[in-house]
């Protein structure tokens, strides 16, 4: 086990820099804004940034809802999306047949740019989370149906080769050696897809909304509440962080055997779990009163 | 292709017409009976006959083309050219490049459309903010690219360039931006149709004109057929530019594509023969 | 311990620039990760002009890193070692190098890669490329001079790599495994190529291989060099002259000078 206290010392070195550099850079902002240097309403100080983020988080907490909203209609929109992007991926590379009658249609969806689709599915789903949830569905479905058909197309000779000699069956090969294989294009493909659909619930609540963080953010700027805006700006830079962090973990939890650290720790965890098996096995042993 | 192989393509694709056909004439009978809401289905003929008008006895939708179209090229533009230019600068630079890491993630986590609204109050309504939002989202994908395109050189050939005692110019101008060319390419590609999302949601806000305000105009009065009948514009449109940029990328990078090698191969070839009046090889 | 005593003794008295020597090393040495890993220890040899030396023994024995010390791409961290009478301090241009991968540039045809090392230090000329198609025949690619390495096959690709090698018009070359990579017919046929080629430009070569019979079939002296740590055993003469017809290799001589050197690899 790692040694947590060097552990710390070694990331603070490494950040600090960092964060050095970017107070002197705030604080410059701040100068420049308070002496009059930029003048520009546009631009506000980030000490009003700073009272709007807190503001809107802590003292009045407005934000919270409105947060939890957009990113919900994200997620959401993105697991409908998903969901049926792999389910369609699946029975592409399944049948050749299917998939010949369902390419022209996606490469139709992949060209058009999704976003024009947004007054039509306001039209559609109303004013609520409905439509924001399907845009970003419909946004996030491409790249994650092609990337995880062509995670599944992947052909090794060699493996398929392997198989066939086991006597595989094709269910078998399809689930044993193709789905594995194409995880890690198949999350590639999310990590895309789930960036996507914060788009598209944020864009959907620009065109027509009551809640969400880019309600709050259309509000402000018109409003020429600069800081707030950016408040809401930065709100969804977390939103997008988080989302994309989240996917990170369950990519390397998933696909554990891409990354060294994760690959050793499961190797640990297996072999300690063949013990416990075998401790029982022998503790039953001994039980029955069996001689070894 | 075989003479069977030629008739197996004709075949499907009469398959695919007949199918695409049918499901059209359902689509028409539905709405004929009443049995399809024309808010969500508007018949097919109606469609035809919105293109019909827009395009042709109205003539509507070619300015609304040219204004979206022509904030879409200038925005391209201006935000991709600065993105590969950056981005070289900051690749061929560690100092700056640790320095600007964090601010890259955390704009890389932003939805760089999402700053629409906040440009648009900055700048003010008009043409001049909408190309701010084209550049703005048209930067990202050729910066990040032309980042990693730097960065990523081949270690063996940059080997080989220090063992023939190249200069650094050399090593750029011979080795980097060749090497890098097929990845910026790839970014160059993602900013074009990141810059036709960024127009249609700079007027879905601004409402005033583009093919966007068309769009949302036609939806609010309920004219589902003429929608469409944009929608489907913007496939066309967007197909040709993907193809347009697929043309461009093959032509560049010509190395990574059989076509373009053959094409090169002759064109070398035959500029030597050229320069020697005949004394030239295979 | 006392053999290789003696003959290092033996190459030190040789020694000296005055000989006719364009590679001089003495008690080379290299040490990675702040003398952890011991690559090379020790290594002093003379290499007189037009000489042709392989640098044979297994993995671990500081053949490759010895040979990239000569080529000015790592530093020694023990020891001199001088090219043309001056010390080694990076790349020169009288040096040639071919590595195992060919390492061309993939936007370049053939004859452009082959003109790449003339680009470094002028425009080339019309005669630079009447000399780069030239070798590109003698290398046998008459008809893919204007070819991209995409359509070459790897045997290619290195004649392309050895032709470039040699538009270079070093004196001295420098070869790692250049055809490890290929199969043996390609790579028998390379290697008689190479010594007809080599002959007739008088260069002076140094040629890593870990196969025993090639070192001594191409060569006039082979640096024999065990591992753990790496060192130089022994320098063997081989006698035969030259030109040398495949059938060399099957002759009782021949195959007694293997013995030998598998005789002082095998005591390590």
């Amino acid at each position: 086990m790692r040694d947590t206290g060097f552990g710390a010392i070694y990331w603070t070195v490494r950040i600090a820099p960092h964060l050095v550099i970017f107070a002197a850079l705030l604080t410059l902002w701040e100068v420049a804004v308070a002496q009059g240097w930029i003048t520009s309403i546009m631009i506000p100080r980030p000490s009003k940034i700073g009272a709007a983020i807190a503001n809107l988080y802590v003292i009045k907490g407005t934000i919270w809802e409105h947060f939890f909203i957009t990113l919900g209609e994200a997620v959401f929109g993105f697991l409908i999306g998903a969901v049926v992007a792999i389910l369609l991926a699946l029975f592409s590379s399944l049948s050749e047949r299917f998939e010949r009658y369902v390419s022209p249609y996606a490469v139709v969806l992949n060209v058009t740019p999704g976003i024009a689709l947004t007054p039509l599915i306001i039209a559609w789903f109303g004013y609520g989370m409905g439509s924001k949830i399907a845009l970003a569905a419909v946004i996030c479905f491409f790249p994650i149906f092609v990337n995880t058909l062509t995670g599944l197309r992947q052909m090794d000779p060699d493996r398929e080769e392997l198989f066939r000699s086991l006597g595989a069956s094709n269910r078998q090969v399809f689930f044993k050696a193709r789905v594995p294989a194409a995880l890690p294009l198949m999350f590639a493909g999310m990590k895309i897809g789930l960036t996507t659909a914060l788009i598209g619930a944020v864009v959907a609540e620009f065109a027509q909304a009551t809640a969400g963080v880019g309600v709050l953010m259309a509000r402000a700027s018109f409003a020429l509440d600069m800081a707030g805006s950016l408040a809401a700006l930065l709100s969804m830079t977390l939103m997008g962080l988080l989302l994309f962090y989240g996917m990170e973990l369950l990519d390397d939890r998933v696909v554990f055997w891409r990354r060294e650290a994760r690959m050793s720790a499961v190797s640990r965890a297996r072999a300690k779990a063949w013990k416990a098996r075998r401790g029982q096995r022998d503790e039953k042993n001994n039980m029955g009163g069996e001689t070894k | 292709m075989t003479p069977e192989g030629a008739r197996l393509k004709w075949r499907r694709r009469g398959n695919h017409a007949a199918i695409f056909l049918g499901l059209m004439a359902l689509w028409q009978t539905g709405s004929w009976t009443g049995f399809l809401d024309p808010l969500f289905f508007p018949a097919p003929l109606d469609i035809l006959a919105s293109f019909w008008r827009i395009y042709v006895t109205q003539g509507n939708i070619w300015y609304h083309l040219y204004v979206s179209l022509g904030l879409v090229l200038a925005g391209f533009t201006m935000g991709s050219i600065l993105g590969v230019g950056l981005g070289a600068v900051v690749g061929m630079n560690a100092t700056v490049r640790r320095f600007l890491q964090p601010y890259v993630i955390v704009l890389e986590a932003t939805p760089r459309i999402a700053v629409a609204p906040l440009l648009i109050a900055a700048l003010g309504f008009g043409p001049q903010s909408k190309i701010a939002i084209i550049m703005l989202v048209c930067f990202f994908a050729p910066f990040i690219n032309t980042l990693s395109g730097v960065l990523n050189v081949n270690r063996d050939r940059m080997e080989l360039m220090r063992s023939l005692g190249a200069s650094k110019m050399q090593v750029l101008r011979k080795l980097v931006l060749p090497d890098a060319i097929p990845v910026i390419m790839a970014g160059e590609r993602l900013a074009m149709t990141s810059a036709l999302s960024g127009v249609l949601v700079a007027e879905f806000i601004q409402r005033d004109q583009g093919i966007g305000a068309l769009i949302l105009t036609y939806t609010r009065n309920l004219n589902m057929a003429s929608a469409f009948a944009c929608i489907l514009t913007l496939t066309a449109i967007g197909f040709l530019i993907f193809k347009g940029m697929e043309m461009v990328d093959h032509h560049v990078a010509y190395w990574k594509n059989e076509a373009g090698l053959k094409r090169m191969t002759e064109k070398r070839a035959r500029a030597f023969a050229a320069r020697r009046g005949g004394l030239a090889h295979a | 311990m006392n053999m290789i005593a003696r003959e290092v003794e033996t190459q030190m008295s040789k020694g000296g620039e005055g000989a006719g020597i364009v590679i001089s090393g003495r008690g080379v040495g290299k040490t990675f990760a702040n003398g952890a890993v011991v690559a090379l220890e020790g290594a002093s040899f003379d290499i007189p002009k037009g000489d042709f030396v392989s640098l044979v023994g297994p993995s671990g024995c500081g053949k490759s890193t010895l040979l990239r010390m000569v080529a000015g791409l790592i530093e020694r961290t023990a020891g001199t070692l001088t090219v043309h009478g001056e010390p080694v301090k990076g790349p020169r241009r009288d040096v040639g190098l071919m590595f195992q991968k060919a390492t061309l540039l993939d936007w370049r045809t053939s004859l452009e890669n082959v003109l790449l090392p003339t680009e470094m230090v002028r425009k080339p000329t019309k005669a630079d490329e009447e000399e780069a198609i030239e070798l590109l025949n003698m290398v046998g690619l008459k008809d893919f001079v204007f070819s991209f390495p995409s359509q070459l096959s790897g045997g290619m690709q290195q004649r392309v790599a050895l032709a470039r090698l040699l538009k270079t018009g070093a004196d001295i070359l420098l070869l790692d495994e250049p055809f490890g990579a290929l199969d043996e017919f390609t790579r028998e046929r390379l290697n008689i190529e190479l010594m007809r080629i080599v002959a007739e430009v008088k260069a002076t070569t140094l040629f890593v291989t870990h196969n025993i019979g090639e070192a001594i079939f191409l060569a006039d002296k082979v640096m024999v060099m065990t591992p753990r740590p790496g060192r130089l055993a022994k320098m063997v003469e081989v006698p035969f002259a030259r030109p040398r017809p495949a059938e060399l290799q099957l002759t009782p001589e021949f195959n007694a000078l293997v013995a030998e050197v598998r005789d002082i690899l095998g005591t390590h």
